[in-house]
């Protein structure tokens, strides 16, 4: 048996003051009166050792207790296990931690850290268990706790550099987690990596359990060179009604010497069409602008491209490019409208570039099936509606259209249920407020995306604006109403139908019933209203190794049906993925490359493009030092703990785990109540010794 | 009779009359005069064992030729005896001056000296050796008082605490001092029998009663005085059962009852060295008292008064026939 803090048996010290109890203070409590010591005084004294101690079973009770209750606090343990380990070195526990991220590609990189770890799984004993994880970005266990050697070796070998980044966070937590689930009594964590520095960003929160060792294997070269291509960006410009884009890429020198004429090249569709040279700096940059060129058709593949070198992946940057599909939108005018009842409207529209606004006016009466499946949008101006216009509209919206009712002092909807009740509110009288103090916009739903641009301060002022006349109107159930004037009545209500959503504004959208149209913020909030309706966001032109490719969502088609339909993903590499819609509908992209989407069925929108590149910081190999990572997640320096070190902590979780001192303690206070009875019972029947 | 028996049921048995001993009655001192321990001893009779002189007639010789009616003897006159004692008719007939002499009857001085220092306030079982000596006391003066001597009382104990003249009429005060006597101070026997010694001016009897916790020597040459001036003495040393067998068994602090000192004390180791002690002290007093004629007896205050009284009277008696 050891004790964790032996120097609490000091206090064992204390078990002479029973002794002392029995033998000293109790006699000092008695004291007999007598005649005279006349004849007492003649005779030796009689010293206190030999005096007898009565009440033996009371005085070994209290002994018991006070040898149990400082032996509790001196935290004893059984160390079996740890004299065992420590004879004969001890099983292991061993999580072999392994970096593939895409700088493991460089060079011979990659097979010196497979035989690093082949020789780390070869130092496995018999009794020893090993784990094999890769990680990059992520960590994978790739074999979980096995003694077998030959399948922790086959294990490394499944393994191959992937296009992530590397971050030793996230497998330092795993292998935290999978050592302290571990019974044996040495455990360590081998981390086999290039220890790039931009992999580290502190310690991360990450603290690997008390006990447990990290050993970093670094996998470095002496003489590091590499040329990588930076993210590029995209000019957009219009030419001669033609959408051009304006590629610029760069590149960057890893290297401490100059690397001249380095060729450059745009790809598009795969085909080169142009190729520059340029020279870089060592640890510099250098860009290079091409020649502008229109994307002829949607889902454009684009790619800027230097020389092939040891690190091959960060030598080509992808992107896509489409030609901007615009937002069709009728604005329906009342028969016989004057030619400027839309001009606030139209010219707002007209203003719109991403996305820009394809706008078509109709009489209301004259909106044709064709026109709706043509459109995303439909603005109904003040205008009033029929019964079968109306069934139009309905069957519009509920396939994904949007559809935004201005309520002018003209405008009517048919009632009653069915395919035309898809109004956010029933609509009541006009109300007049020419006269005395105008309406204004009171409460403001900054939630929705239509008001979330107007959220931050300065950027967007509604207060201003005066409303004359509105229509009072009463919303239903399902109806969200996003803004109020001042005096409550609702000023716009959203409505979701079917796919797509009404938006029913209770003012005009000219100067008729109010002076919106002459502030600033009209512009944006029609904008807003119009691309809310439109479903429109704006697509990346590529993303990264990482990231979340949301299928579902990738291509909104106006006027599609938007029901979940089965897709196919197919990867850089070739593979297939499904998404059929029961499990996840999102993919990680795993590869550089570009992915395809593919949805299956009659109705199937076209296929969809996404460029995906590898995270760019990776390519800067600059190594650091691996005790910082050591010292980071032990708190201490060093990767190999000290004997002692080791030996201690494992008291401590052996101690911890047995905890011997609360059954000791336990027993010890019951011991104290079985002396307190044990006294008592003495002391009420005890004789009377005079 | 303030101290008679005011239990019916004092007789029926020794418990009850032990019990009885202890009974304050509405009469002061009353209780030391029990009629149990008085049926023991009233049938024997405390006869000085010298004739004291007196002033009436009694049961007592006197041990001087005066003026009684019982003729002793002629003596030759010597010059300084008083002319009217001188027999006329003898002159007459031998023409030689004779003394005419009596034996007379006296009633006797009896005093009781208590010892009431500290230590005589110890007892192991309820009843105290002061109290015991008290009871002792009473007894004796009550006996004594029907004899028709004269009785007095003198406590003391490095001093002189209470003084009752010997008197007929003072039994009542010898009884009432009694009862209100209490432990008082440290005691000692010298310089208190030394100074009444002074006191007394005619022969008597006196009764000690002491722990007498003093060497032998000293005890002897504390109580010379008293018995230079003639008188007849009666020692009681009374001892508690604890003080004779020391029956301790707990190692404790003893505390001297008299000087406040402690010392720690292991009765099993002690006890027997003690007894020893006490023995060779009891004997020593016996062979000093033996040796000077002097009545000494140990008075245990477990056993029953009447028995001590009882074993008392009784040699005292065997004693004065022998005589």
């Amino acid at each position: 048996m050891s004790f964790l803090t032996p120097l609490f048996l000091v206090a064992l010290a204390g078990l002479a003051v029973p002794v002392i109890i029995h033998l000293i203070q109790r006699e000092r409590k008695n004291v007999v009166q007598f005649p005279s010591l006349m004849f007492l005084q003649r005779i030796p004294y009689q010293s206190v050792q030999r005096r007898r101690i009565r009440n033996w079973p009371l005085l070994l009770l209290r002994l018991a207790a006070l040898a149990l209750i400082v032996a509790a606090f001196a935290r004893p343990f059984f160390r079996r296990q740890a004299l065992a380990a420590a004879g004969s070195g001890g099983a292991r526990e061993v999580v072999i931690l392994i970096d593939n991220s895409y700088s493991m590609a460089y060079g011979d990189r990659w097979s010196r850290a497979t035989q690093e770890a082949r020789t780390a799984i070869g130092q496995i004993g018999p009794s020893d268990r090993a784990s094999i994880v890769f990680f990059s970005s992520a960590a994978e266990v790739a074999l979980k706790s096995t003694p077998d050697r030959s399948r922790l070796t086959a294990a490394v070998g499944t393994g191959k550099p992937g296009a992530g980044a590397t971050r030793y966070g996230p497998a330092l937590k795993l292998a935290g987690s999978m050592a302290s689930e571990s019974t044996l009594p040495r455990r360590e964590v081998i981390m086999i990596s290039d220890f790039q520095r931009t992999g580290w960003q502190g310690a991360e929160g990450v603290r690997l359990p008390d006990g447990v060792t990290l050993r970093p294997r670094p996998i470095s070269d002496s003489n590091i060179s590499n040329l990588s291509i930076t993210p590029v960006s995209l000019q957009r410009s219009t030419f001669s009604e033609q959408d051009r884009v304006t590629v610029t890429g760069g590149v960057t020198n890893h290297s401490s010497s100059p690397a001249s004429n380095v060729e450059v090249s745009l790809e598009i569709d795969g085909r080169a069409v142009q190729t520059e040279r340029v020279s870089v700096e060592p640890n510099s940059s250098a860009s290079v602008t091409f020649a502008p060129f229109t994307p002829a058709k949607t889902n454009t593949r684009g790619t800027v491209r230097i020389a092939t070198d040891k690190l091959p992946l960060d030598n080509s940057f992808n992107f896509v490019v489409s030609p901007k599909e615009p937002v069709r939108i009728i604005i329906a005018e009342r028969p016989g409208a004057l030619r400027d009842t839309s001009l606030y409207l139209s010219r707002a529209l007209a203003l719109g570039e991403a996305p820009p606004f394809d706008i078509t006016t109709r009489s209301v009466d004259s909106l044709s099936t064709e026109d709706l499946q043509r459109a995303s949008v439909v603005i109904l101006n003040d205008a009033p509606v029929a019964q079968l216009t109306a069934e139009r509209l309905g069957a519009f919206v509920a396939r994904g259209g949007g559809l935004l009712v201005a309520m002018g002092s003209r405008a009517t909807w048919p009632s009653g249920a069915g395919s035309t009740d898809i109004l956010g509110a029933t609509l009541g009288q006009p109300i007049d407020r020419s006269t005395g103090q105008a309406a204004r916009l009171g409460a403001l739903e900054y939630g929705d995306p239509i008001f979330e641009a107007f959220r931050a301060p300065r950027s967007g002022d509604f207060s201003g604006a005066r409303f004359y006349s509105y229509r009072s109107v009463q919303p239903v159930k399902d109806g969200q109403v996003l803004a109020r004037f001042d005096d409550g009545a609702p000023a716009l209500v959203a409505r979701r139908v079917g796919n797509g959503r009404v938006l029913l504004w209770t003012s005009s959208l000219d100067l008729q019933g109010n002076d919106l149209p002459l502030k600033a913020v009209f512009l944006p909030f029609v904008h807003r209203m119009v691309t809310t309706l439109a479903s429109y966001t704006e697509r990346p032109s590529w993303l990264k190794v990482g990231d979340v490719l949301e299928a579902g969502r990738a291509a909104p088609v106006p006027g599609a049906s938007r029901q979940v339909q089965p897709r196919v993903v197919l990867t850089p590499s070739g593979e297939r993925v499904t998404l059929d819609g029961e499990g996840p509908d999102v993919l990680e992209l795993t590869e550089q490359g570009f992915y395809e989407v593919r949805a299956q069925g009659r109705d199937a929108a076209p296929p969809m493009t996404v460029a995906s590149n590898v995270d760019l910081s990776e390519s800067d190999l600059t190594p650091m030092d691996p005790q910082e990572v050591v010292a980071g997640v032990l708190g201490r320096a060093g990767g190999a703990v000290p004997a002692g070190t080791n030996v201690s902590t494992t008291d401590q979780e052996q101690e911890k785990n047995q905890r011997v001192w609360w059954y000791l303690l336990f027993v010890g206070i019951v011991i104290l109540g079985l002396e307190t009875l044990v006294g008592n019972r003495i002391s009420r029947s005890g004789p009377v010794q005079v | 009779m303030p101290w008679r028996c005011h239990d019916p049921g004092c007789e029926k048995g020794q418990e009850k009359r032990e019990k009885d001993l202890l009974t304050t009655s509405s009469v002061p001192g009353a209780r030391f005069v029990d009629p149990v321990v008085l049926s023991r001893i009233g049938n024997l009779e405390l006869v000085a064992r010298h004739v004291v002189d007196g002033f009436i007639n009694g049961m007592h010789r006197s041990p001087y030729f005066g003026a009684s009616v019982d003729f002793a003897e002629h003596r030759g006159y010597v010059a300084g005896d008083d002319i009217r004692r001188v027999d006329w008719r003898l002159y007459a007939r031998t023409d030689r001056f004779y003394i005419k002499e009596y034996e007379a009857d006296t009633n006797a001085n009896f005093s009781v000296l208590l010892d009431v220092s500290k230590s005589m306030g110890f007892g192991s079982r309820g009843l105290s050796k002061l109290e015991y000596a008290k009871m002792l006391a009473g007894c004796l003066t009550y006996l004594v008082h029907k004899q028709r001597d004269r009785v007095g009382l003198i406590a003391f104990d490095s001093d002189i605490v209470a003084h009752v003249p010997p008197s007929a009429k003072h039994m009542d005060v010898v009884l009432h001092t009694l009862d209100r006597l209490a432990p008082s101070g440290p005691g000692s026997l010298r310089a208190p029998l030394h100074k009444m010694a002074e006191h007394f001016g005619r022969r008597g009897l006196l009764v000690l009663v002491s722990d007498l916790y003093e060497e032998p020597d000293a005890v002897l040459e504390a109580i010379g005085p008293l018995r230079f001036r003639g008188n007849d003495l009666i020692v009681f040393h009374l001892l508690d059962q604890a003080e004779l067998d020391f029956t301790f068994d707990t190692p404790a602090a003893f505390e001297d009852l008299e000087s406040g000192v402690q010392i720690p004390v292991v009765p099993d180791k002690l006890a027997e060295q003690y007894r020893s002690l006490v023995r060779a002290h009891i004997d020593g007093l016996q062979e000093r008292f033996s040796a000077n004629r002097i009545d000494y007896s140990v008075v245990n205050t477990s056993s029953p008064l009447d028995h001590a009284l009882f074993s008392y009277l009784t040699t005292r008696e065997r004693l004065t026939r022998v005589r």
